[in-house]
């Protein structure tokens, strides 16, 4: 196989180093997809508009259908997968499921992505913040309400973990 | 979260049993296939809207390194079968097609050819290689330029761009009109929109190395893809066909028992048969070619053994609205290609395919004349409808079909008298109209906006006016005009009552006065619909003939040798949470905790027959009426079985908890897998090492419908044009609710979807049909800053009916832009502003106000 587009890539990937040659034209989410398994991120219009793929780089939200693979070198990838402990739910997706914040589903990584994003840099978003931040991300099943409700109900639990 | 209230799972908000692995990033969508030595196709798409092929070179593309095979449209004459149509309707002309473009172009995105490549990108690199010559011609890109017989016509067989006509009276039509105090008179159009589910169509044909086909697909209908692909691929010549018919007479025998097996129960459908075979005989004698197809196909489809044919499989599907309730012609070429070389193939249209040729809606015109007398009580409706299908019609749901189902729903629940009716159904150089969500919606769009237009005229309250129209429950039954009873269940006007109580409407004309004087510009619209959700047992045979004897809906419920049951069922969930609201039914029926229970689905090897799989608001009465009367009589044989075990009558013993016991005794008891044991013992016929297995084909029961009464608040800004909904409401009744946070999810997105429909979506053509909406930067998806929070009142119509579910999955759509049309005009008002186009983006809310010149 011709290596001569390849390049040398190692990332953080959900706790753990990776370290490959990947092809340089290669989009992160392909990287993700095809070459680690992880079909958690899910491709929905490849232009960076439906955020699907959303996944965290460094700790911010960014479309990996829009990244190279190679730029993510040198940097901390998180994706849905990361999100639970084994067979356990995180409490993010705790709280959507108690929500019922999905129907189909394909948007949720996206989502949930998003979600872990917001609340690490706001703990205790107001509604209309809330709306704000979901705005980078599709979902054409739920009509949203169910989801918003499920980060409420996620930032409640949060603030009644560190109560306890 | 509390589960279960009294014993039971129906009527909780149970947590979705699919969403552990959803939420987890685990499900298994198509495209997450993976298989060893997978081909990946890509298309060449036609950049004009209508042309002639001159020439196809793929000599070029052949020779890329990675390209493994190319087909053109001149292979599928050779190797596959057009479609030639399926729907038998006076006035109707169905065109043959293949499933790549042959000698001409129709839209932009006709699929002209199939690259089969080592990888997406080279099939890609492939598409580019690929030359093709054209000879454009002039296109259709409007029903007005459809209807001018100057243009050319699209399929040279039909007469010009009209592909079906059809007229209907019911009732004293012109005497109505002419015993009328007022006519009021309007012309309606709803723009072109799409589903857009967030996930496109794909499909991963798998081939064996024995040459077996699985097809993972992420259709609606897995046993329907199954039958069009089989119908569709492998064409094999008369001769052939029949010489194999010969040689092996229990083939066509046994197809002919079958046949006749299918028939002897539906009474009605032969009767619908035999007169439409005149029609038929008609069709085939204006296109003979069409005809010789069409048996062709049908000959090599009875000949082949049945392991030729493919099996359908479905995993977790991103979402469809109704768009993969029909069979594109990509998935078609993909499954020929991959039989055709021998080897898997994945396709996963992307998002601009999807745009282009995945799937349109609506794209309809209706004029409508509402006959009154001076009190404002409706004598008679006449209505002219009017639909732009597209170049091709969808397979197998033909456009036709869509103006005969708003002939049968148009009146609503309205006393209408009289109605004449008449619909047009035309061909143009764009994308496939498909089913979305209340594919029928303008019926309720255009009427409702009817009643605010005559009330406005006759100087009625709009309230009054529909009050004055609407059936009262002390009316019921009654049968519309049209011909479906609407029974007592109709509570369309409970919803109207209480929606308008919960609205506060009475005080409203004062608020919006008030807002008014403080420089804010509020409207207040609201509608209400019906649904046949199912609808009367009869309701699809009003829509065309025999119809309503296919739409009903089996189920198979088996005791396995371990106790747990698994659920078979035709329904191919996409979002709508099966897994969960078939095991609440199935497991309140058996007394089973919900884990004893697995739906089984998406597989055409196991699960039933249906033409249908999922769509029409048809899962929870159908799937759940079915569900609930096999899953009673697998009961009812666990307590045979248990009776003679625990040596007690039958009818002493209770289920609970899965265990079954004398009642008042449960410390005796036993489980079903010892009840498995026994019915093993005794031998059991049932496939698969079943212990029991309970079948259950229903009609539908006593049927009925699904009803709402959406209000919505709009605060207009006419600085920006921005229309904000601040308030929003829907009282509706579906009977009783199997589980509530799914059916509030429904009621949800169906409005989301209304308001991105009115506001933001549409599926744009220039003059000459060149495509304008490729991306999410042009087609707008409403977000969750667009979408306001929806308050959901659910009444109930108390019955002794069983099953009692009705369904909800397209409601909100249908009555959503009929609410929000209506608070803008009701907003805009004051400045004589009447909305008679759906789409309304700010630039269009501003030019209606005159904050900018029209046009």
């Amino acid at each position: 196989m011709d290596r001569s587009n390849n390049q040398n890539l190692r990332l953080t990937l959900n706790g753990r180093v990776v370290e490959t040659d990947v092809l340089s034209s290669r989009t992160l989410a392909e990287f993700l997809r095809e070459e680690q398994g992880l079909t958690g991120t899910h491709l929905g219009c490849e232009h960076g508009i439906c955020g699907a793929c959303t996944v965290l780089v460094d700790g911010r939200p960014a479309r990996a259908c829009l990244m190279l693979a190679v730029q993510a070198d040198g940097a901390t990838v998180e994706t849905v997968e990361s999100l639970g402990t084994g067979s356990e739910l995180g409490p993010i997706q705790q709280a959507m499921w108690d929500s019922h914040a999905f129907q189909c589903a394909f948007c949720a990584p996206g989502f949930l992505m998003t979600t872990k994003a917001l609340l690490a840099s706001n703990p205790s978003p107001t509604r209309a913040e809330i709306r704000e931040e979901l705005a980078g991300n599709l979902c054409r099943c739920t009509g949203y309400g169910s989801i918003i409700a499920g980060i409420e109900a996620a930032i409640a639990s949060a603030k009644e973990a560190s109560r306890a | 979260m509390r589960e279960v209230i009294a014993g039971r799972f129906v009527g909780s908000s149970v947590r979705r049993v699919e969403d552990r692995r959803l939420l987890s990033g685990k499900g298994r969508y198509v495209d997450d296939l993976i298989f060893p030595e997978m081909l990946h196709a890509a298309f060449v798409r036609s950049p004009h809207p209508h042309a002639t092929i001159r020439s196809v070179d793929v000599t070029a593309a052949r020779a890329l390194p990675g390209v493994v095979g190319v087909l053109t449209g001149t292979d599928m004459i050779e190797i596959s079968n057009p479609y030639v149509g399926m729907t038998t309707l006076a006035g109707l002309y169905e065109p043959a097609f293949y499933s790549l473009a042959t000698d001409r172009v129709r839209y932009v995105g006709d699929p002209i050819a199939v690259v089969i490549a080592r990888s997406r990108r080279l099939a890609e690199d492939g598409v580019e290689a690929v030359v093709v010559e054209y000879e454009l011609l002039d296109a259709i890109a409007t029903v007005g330029q459809a209807l001018d017989g100057s243009r050319p016509a699209i399929w040279p067989k039909a007469k010009g761009n009209v592909v079906y006509r059809t007229s209907r009276n019911y009732g004293p039509v012109d005497e109505a009109f002419a015993d009328a105090d007022r006519v009021v008179s309007q012309r309606f159009r709803q723009h072109r929109q799409s589903n857009q589910p967030m996930e496109t169509r794909g499909i991963v044909v798998e081939v064996s190395a024995g040459g077996a086909t699985t097809v993972h697909s992420t259709t609606q209908s897995a046993h329907l893809l199954k039958w069009v692909l089989s119908l569709l691929s492998d064409r094999q010549s008369i001769p052939t066909s029949l010489k194999m018919l010969a040689s092996n007479r229990e083939r066509p025998k046994r197809f002919a028992s079958a046949a006749k097996a299918f028939m002897a129960n539906k009474p009605d459908l032969v009767a619908a048969n035999k007169a439409s075979t005149p029609v038929m005989l008609k069709q085939l004698r204006a296109d003979p070619k069409r005809g010789v197809a069409m048996q062709r196909s049908l000959l090599a489809l009875l000949a082949k053994e049945p392991g030729t044919r493919p099996e359908v499989r479905t995993g977790d599907i991103g979402g469809a609205f109704g768009t993969k309730s029909v069979v594109s012609r990509e998935e078609v070429a993909v499954y020929i290609a991959a039989r055709k070389l021998g080897r898997t193939v994945k396709w996963i249209e992307d998002r601009n395919e999807h745009l282009l040729g995945g799937g349109h809606a609506r794209d309809e015109y209706m004029d409508m004349q509402f006959a009154f007398s001076h009190n404002g009580i409706l004598l008679g409706i006449r209505a002219d409808f009017t639909l732009d299908a597209g170049a091709y019609p969808a397979m197998p749901f033909s456009p036709a079909m869509m103006a005969e189902i708003i002939r049968t729903l148009l009146p609503g629940p309205y006393r209408v008298p009289a109605l004449g009716y008449n619909a047009t159904v035309v061909a143009s150089n764009k994308g496939t109209v498909v089913p979305y969500r209340g594919p029928w919606a303008i019926e309720t769009w255009a009427r409702e906006r009817m009643w605010d237009t005559a009330a406005r005229e006759l100087g009625i309250n709009r309230a009054e006016i529909r009050r004055r129209n609407m059936f009262r429950a002390d009316e019921l039954p009654r049968p519309m005009i049209t011909g479906p009873m609407l029974d007592v269940r109709m509570s369309a006007r409970r919803t109207l009552d209480e929606a308008l109580r919960i609205a506060g409407y009475d005080n409203w004309a004062e608020e919006q006065q008030a807002a008014r004087a403080n420089g804010r510009i509020l409207g207040l619209g609201f509608a209400t619909f019906i649904e046949p959700a199912p609808g009367p047992p009869d309701f699809f045979s009003h829509v065309l003939p025999g119809f309503a004897s296919i739409m009903t809906e089996s189920t198979y419920v088996a005791l396995d040798p371990d106790g747990s049951v698994s659920v078979f069922t035709p329904q191919i969930p996409h979002g709508q949470g099966h897994e969960t609201t078939l095991a609440q039914v199935a497991a309140d029926q058996l007394g089973v905790p919900m884990e004893t229970i697995r739906v089984r689905y998406g597989d055409t090897k196991v699960t039933p027959f249906s033409i249908l799989g999922t769509g029409g608001s048809r899962s929870a009465p159908m799937a759940g009426g079915s569900v609930t009367f096999a899953s009673r009589d697998l009961r009812d044989r666990i307590l045979d079985i248990s009776a003679d075990l625990l040596e007690a009558a039958r009818e002493d013993l209770t289920i609970d908890a899965g265990r079954i016991h004398v009642q008042g005794v449960p410390s005796i008891s036993i489980g079903f897998e010892t009840v498995a044991a026994e019915a093993l013992r005794r031998g059991s016929d049932a496939p698969n090492g079943e212990a029991i297995r309970a079948i259950k084909e229903y009609d539908g029961g006593a049927g009925g419908w699904s009803q709402a009464t959406h209000v919505c608040w709009v605060e207009i800004d006419l600085e920006t044009g921005m229309v904000a909904i601040p308030r929003y409401v829907v009282v509706e009744d579906c009977g009783e609710l199997i589980n509530p946070a799914i059916v509030d999810g429904q009621v949800r997105g169906g409005v989301a979807q209304g308001i991105g429909a009115v506001l933001y979506e549409r599926i744009a053509y220039d003059d000459a049909a060149q495509f304008q909406s490729g991306t999410f930067m042009d087609y707008l998806i409403p977000t969750a800053m667009e979408i306001p929070d929806i308050e959901i009142h659910h009444l109930e119509t108390p019955s002794n009916i069983e099953a009692n579910y009705r369904g909800v999955g397209e409601g909100g759509m249908i009555a959503a832009p009929a609410a929000l049309t209506n608070a803008i005009e009701d907003a805009l008002n004051h400045l004589g502003v009447r909305i008679t186009e759906q789409h309304l983006p700010p630039a269009r809310i501003l030019t209606l106000a005159g904050v900018l010149p029209t046009g």
